[in-house]
């Protein structure tokens, strides 16, 4: 029986991937699990002793281009609790507007990815159409798609106009729409259930065992979400609920991921009709005291945490960055072990890997044979294949 | 040199090249805000599809390579290696402020910090990340660059002499002072 | 477990281990010493209900490396385990049988620090290409990258 080694590239499993790659899999079954994180490792931490406090953000949010403004944040925030700085409340529920509209745009593009690997092209197309109404928003409010570059240590940098309150208000109605639609797609669509169910299954003992974070811990009925166990900017606030599911599959973490657009976006309502006035940022010293803070932000992947020790002047000693993909690479591993070679790209999509954040998996068996070669394409292609008999 | 006028196939081909471009791209250690706002530019809000653009997986199908990301030290080889398997003519987008010279990234330990050192680059496109409607516009400037490179019978004409450098130019790895 | 889990509480039953303090509301810091890491994290997770581990921190102070496990569990309070290594030969006893992903951050930590995990199989490189000297850890104080030194990439030549 042949055995064949998958390389799964850089990229996240939707897009598709350069050059060959050697596949080495015991028949169809997954044996083991390696990681490679190296191509994408850049030294950001060791960057971030160098640089001040202003110089810093940018690079924190440029950690990833999906969950930018949680690394900045989480930064910015643990500084913030060094110096004891009390940001004032519109500052709060500005970052807590932008923190949830990021949430939104990338569980609608996880959305996407996912049906784009069960060959659900149309699926892909509307999440994503949808997806540029959230984009259009953070845009007027900040300038820019992603990488907004709206915190700073000691408050936002940009302030909320009355009139671009009112365009993402009137926005946000026909997005509810569609994600109800989703909500329900999700609860019936055919092609889905088939591939998703049972797909990647993780009980709750197993996911908390692993260190599991975020909607794939959620969706195994542990209700983990830093927003309500460690409460932060205008969580505590706004009305909202922690969703949990039971089934702890893909499925499961389809649906977890569904719900939670919808209570972003009541969230974001919340914030919007009671946006405090006030100052928008306090003068922040230039250096931070002797400290240390473990800053925990509730990114859309997961748990992110953010060790900072500081030690008087105006540069970090350390920042740890513990990002929410690398806690899950240890639940992922386990259960894909196993499984089907044509259901990896969708349990690995499941846990909605941060490019930036990770990056390589091979796939290694202790007993190599033969070798073979096939692309990912292939891979894809028989992922898609599979729910109508043919491999 | 003087340019023979080209024959009804070439001509059909270049035509070809012109009116479908197909793309192909490579992250070479990005934080993947532009691979995000390529995949955008195949969206339904700016559909580049429907101009013949194509997003191909293997470089030997492609016309165009587009670079995101400073490059990594340990992408840079692989980087070469896709590069030197794309069928000429091709092309080189380089991708925002990384691709310019590493952009925040610059001077970090485990970057090369310029798309350039390994392979040519043919267009820049400035932008952390660059809008979709900026990379279609790279896009067409990488058309017209084919346009006229038929035109003066290949690169040469653009391309910059090699100058004599006194030494070998090896990956420095730094860390801002 | 009964009642909330304060500083008291913590401070008494870990008492042979290290100096319990509050540094936050929700946050209690343990100091203790290399050699009962283990016995330390065994207890958290069987005494005070600590299931969850958040990550592991690593810390160059320039004459000592320090380590902090943090961890959590369903009372939401969060404990930190700090341990100090001399910057000589920085070693620890792995705590990956007792916490599965804490072999994950053991690995990088290893690879940017040096710190050896002993007990832990699986220390490969994962975050620095493969290219990268095998003695030069980024992360720490010291480290400055050589003038001549190859870390990987390609070289380019220009003639």
């Amino acid at each position: 029986m042949p055995e064949v080694v998958v390389s799964i590239g850089p990229h996240h499993p939707a897009l598709k991937e350069p050059v060959n790659f050697k596949v080495i899999a015991d028949g169809e079954k997954i044996v083991r699990l390696e990681l490679d994180l190296s191509y994408n490792h850049r030294g950001i931490e060791k960057a971030a002793e160098q640089r001040d406090f202003v110089r810093v953000l940018p690079l924190m949010e440029r950690v990833c281009g999906i969950c930018s403004h949680a690394h900045s944040t989480a930064f910015a925030k643990g500084i913030e609790e060094i110096m004891q700085l009390e940001i004032p409340p519109r500052a709060q529920y500005i970052r807590t507007i932008i923190a949830e509209l990021e949430r939104m745009h990338s569980h609608l593009l996880w959305l996407g990815v996912a049906a784009h690997l069960i060959g659900f092209n149309t699926l892909f197309m509307w999440t994503w159409r949808d997806r540029e109404a959230v984009q259009d928003t953070v845009e007027e409010m900040s300038g820019n798609r992603v990488h907004y570059g709206m915190n700073e240590v000691g408050g936002v940098r940009r302030d909320l106009t009355p009139a671009q309150v009112t365009a993402a208000l009137e926005r946000l109605p026909n997005l509810e729409e569609r994600v109800n639609k989703y909500v329900d797609m999700v609860n019936n669509e055919e092609t889905m259930l088939l591939r998703f169910r049972g797909v990647g299954k993780l009980s709750k003992e197993e996911a908390l065992r692993y260190g599991t974070v975020g909607p794939t811990a959620r969706a195994s009925g542990i209700d983990y979400d830093t927003r309500k166990d460690d409460p932060y900017l205008a969580y505590a606030d706004a009305p909202w609920n922690v969703v949990t599911d039971t089934q702890g599959d893909v499925y499961g973490r389809t649906r977890v991921r569904v719900w939670e657009v919808q209570e972003s976006l009541k969230i974001v309502r919340y914030c919007l009709e009671n946006l405090p006035e006030g100052p928008i940022r306090v003068p922040a010293p230039k250096n931070a005291p002797k400290g240390e803070i473990l800053s925990r932000y509730e990114a859309p992947r997961g748990e992110l945490v953010h060790f900072i020790r500081t030690n008087g002047t105006d540069k970090v000693e350390r920042v740890d960055i513990r990002t929410p993909t690398l806690a899950n690479w240890t639940s992922v591993a386990m259960c894909l072990v196993n499984q089907n070679l044509a259901d990896l790209p969708v349990i690995v999509a499941a846990i909605d890997p941060c490019l930036s954040c990770t990056s390589r998996i091979t796939l290694l068996d202790n007993q190599t044979k033969k070798t073979g070669v096939i692309t990912l394409d292939e891979l894809i292609r028989r992922s898609r294949s599979r729910d109508l008999g043919q491999v | 040199m003087a340019v023979p006028a080209a024959g009804l196939s070439q001509r059909l081909v270049n035509w070809a090249r012109m009116k479908s471009p197909w793309i192909t791209i490579f992250n070479s250690g990005a934080c993947n805000a532009c691979d995000i706002e390529i995949i955008a530019c195949l969206m339904p809000r700016f559909d580049v599809e429907r101009f013949g653009i194509l997003v191909k997986g293997s470089p030997r199908h492609a016309d165009i390579l587009i670079v995101t990301g400073p490059v990594t030290l340990k992408q840079a080889s692989r980087l070469r290696r896709v590069w030197e398997q794309i069928p000429e003519p091709k092309y080189v987008i380089a991708m925002g402020a990384c691709g310019a010279a590493g952009g925040a990234f610059y001077g970090l330990y485990h970057v090369m910090d310029c798309v350039d050192c390994v392979i040519p680059v043919d267009v820049y496109v400035a932008g952390c990340p660059p809008r979709p409607d900026e990379i279609i516009n790279a896009v067409v400037t990488c058309l017209n660059l084919l346009h006229e490179d038929v035109a003066h019978g290949g690169k040469e004409w653009r391309q910059k002499k090699a100058v004599p450098f006194t030494g070998t130019d090896t990956t420095t790895c730094r860390v801002m002072p | 477990m009964t009642g909330p889990l304060t500083l008291d509480v913590v401070a008494g039953k870990m008492k042979e281990f290290g100096i319990s303090e509050q540094v936050r509301r929700n946050r209690i810091r343990i100091t203790t010493t290399p050699d009962k890491v283990h016995e330390t994290i065994r207890t958290v997770q069987a005494i005070l209900g600590f299931d969850r581990l958040i990550t592991i921190s690593a810390v160059d102070n320039s004459r000592t490396f320090e380590l902090v496990f943090h961890l959590t569990g369903p009372h939401r309070m969060v404990i930190s385990i700090a341990v100090e290594l001399s910057h000589d030969l920085p070693a620890i006893t792995t705590v990956s049988d007792i916490l599965p992903p804490a072999a994950i951050y053991e690995r990088q930590i290893h690879d940017l620090f040096g710190i050896v995990f002993t007990g832990n199989t699986n220390l490969n490189r994962i975050m620095l290409n493969e290219d990268w000297p095998a003695d030069e850890y980024p992360l720490r104080k010291d480290w400055k990258p050589g003038p001549d030194t190859f870390y990987g990439g390609i070289k380019v030549e220009r003639s």
